[in-house]
Formats: structure tokens, sequence, C-alpha cells
């Protein structure tokens, strides 16, 4: 099977309104389970540990399936790989964050986090810009 | 809150084409669209199926194999949808795709951001409701 044919299949099945049931032999560590039969009947995270353990399972896949497809176009397109500061920017946009109005500024910062830590993520950089200018603001304010 | 992200026609002609100026952008959306749903924080991506029509999306065509693999829903003009869409383009004279996508905006229960090139026809369309509007 071919990673496109994967991807293609688990869409499939993700999209599959069968609702027939199975159980599984899946094991999770104890504890893991203990804690989600605890968060379904003290916290109401969700009607049932099933639903809960589903439903996680399910986001997760649905994300993971759609970076896979993308990760899929990247190798054949590199050049529409988005950079840390494009999606920085994304982000801002999505959130109507008011830096999204200042993509220059973002992509600054994007650099500045991403000298220092190579693997973060678009909030991360969001957050940095918002301290920087907090700060500067701080600074105006004060002299 | 749940999200949902709206595509218009260019920005799905923009996803489709890896040669379009604003490919990386909105590939970028939908990427961080993926990332916050694979850690439980849904954001759906969305495309009323008149927009889909406008830009020729046929999810039976080859061509369209890549962009069909991203999950980007379907949102059909169904009955209630039409009478939302027909009412909005009596009112401001947009096309239909666009008064589809009005429709969508104003029947969202989610936090909505639309990912357009024309942001006037979305305020429009929108007609009041609020909405997070990313130009291309």
């Amino acid at each position: 099977m071919t990673r496109e044919e994967a991807i293609d299949r688990i869409n499939d099945l993700l999209d599959s309104a069968d609702p027939q049931t199975a159980n599984t032999s899946m094991r999770i560590p104890r504890a893991l389970r203990d804690a989600a039969a605890l968060a379904v009947r003290e916290l109401d995270v969700a009607p049932s540990t099933t639903i809960l353990t589903a439903n996680a399972l399910r986001a997760m896949l649905e994300g993971a399936v759609v970076m896979a497809a993308l990760e899929l176009h990247f190798e054949q397109y590199p050049e529409a790989r988005p950079s840390l500061a494009d999606l920085a920017v994304a982000a801002a946009e999505l959130d109507g964050h008011p830096l999204a109005q200042q993509p220059e500024f973002l992509r600054r910062a994007a650099g500045e986090v991403q000298q220092r830590h190579p693997d973060a993520s678009p909030e991360d950089v969001l957050l940095w810009a918002e301290a920087v200018q907090s700060c500067a603001a701080s600074r105006e304010g004060a002299a | 809150m749940n999200e949902i992200v709206l595509l218009d026609n260019e920005a799905v002609r923009a996803l489709r084409d890896p040669a379009h100026k604003k490919h990386r952008h909105v590939i970028g959306h939908v990427l961080n669209a993926a990332r916050r749903t694979a850690r439980g924080l849904q954001v759906d991506v969305g495309v009323p199926t008149a927009v889909r029509v406008e830009a020729g999306w046929d999810r039976t065509a080859a061509a369209w194999a890549f962009v069909n693999r991203l999950r980007i829903a379907d949102l059909p003009l169904g009955p209630e949808h039409a009478d939302t869409a027909a009412g909005i383009r009596k009112r401001t004279g947009v096309s239909v795709a666009d008064a589809h996508l009005g429709s969508a905006i104003q029947s969202a229960r989610e936090h909505v951001t639309v990912i357009t090139s024309d942001p006037g026809d979305v305020r429009v369309v929108a007609e009041g409701r609020r909405v997070e509007v990313v130009a291309l």
C-alpha cells in the first residue's frame, strides 16, 4: 500500500457512517485508563470512557492524516512548505489576533524564536511577539 | 469553542495550484487547522458546494486528488441554506457562490474564519455576523 493509498483509506474510514463497533485488545497504561474513568465520572469530560477515547483518537487521526497528505505534497513541492513565520502569521489571522496586522513584525519574531528554539510552534511565536510588544510599550510608558 | 475555516473560490484555486502565488498561504492555514485538530482543538475546514462548483473542484477528478486528501468538508446547499442564500442574494446582489458562502457564515455555530480574495464581499454577505476575514 502506498502512502497515498493509506491516506485515502484512512479518510474513507474516518468518513464512514458505519455504526458497527468492535471490541479491541488494545493495551493502555492502567493509570491512564483510571485517569480517564475518573475524568468521565467526576469532571464530565465525556459521556463515557469509550466516547472519550474514540473522540480523542478521531481528533488525532483527522489532524494526522491531513499533515501526512501535506508532507507528501511538500516532498513533491518543497517551496509549498510554509515557514514558521508563515504559520505564525496564519495562526494570528485564524485567531483574529491584532498582530495579524503586523506580519513583518511577526516574521522578525519568528526568526528570533527559531534561533533559540528550532522546534517552536506558531503559537510560541505569537506569545513571544506579544511579550516583545508589551515590553516595548512598558519602556515607552516609563520614559 | 470550535472553529471553522471557510474557503472562497480563489482560496480553493490557490490550494489546488502549487504555482499559485497564494498557495503557501492557504496551505499554512490548512496545516495550522490540522495541527490544532490533532491537539484536540477542533478546527474544521469547509467549502460551500456552490463555491466548489465555481472553482471547478470535481472530487472525482484526479487533478483534485491532493485537495481531496485535506479533509475539507462540503457545506451543501440544502433547503435551509438555499433560503438564506436567496435572501442574501436578493438583498446584496452577490453571486450565487458568494450568497452560499454568506449562508454558511450566518448559520455556523463555530467561530468562523473566511479565506478570500475579496474581503469586502465576505463582509457584505456576513451581514453583521462576526467573522475573521483573511485576505489573499
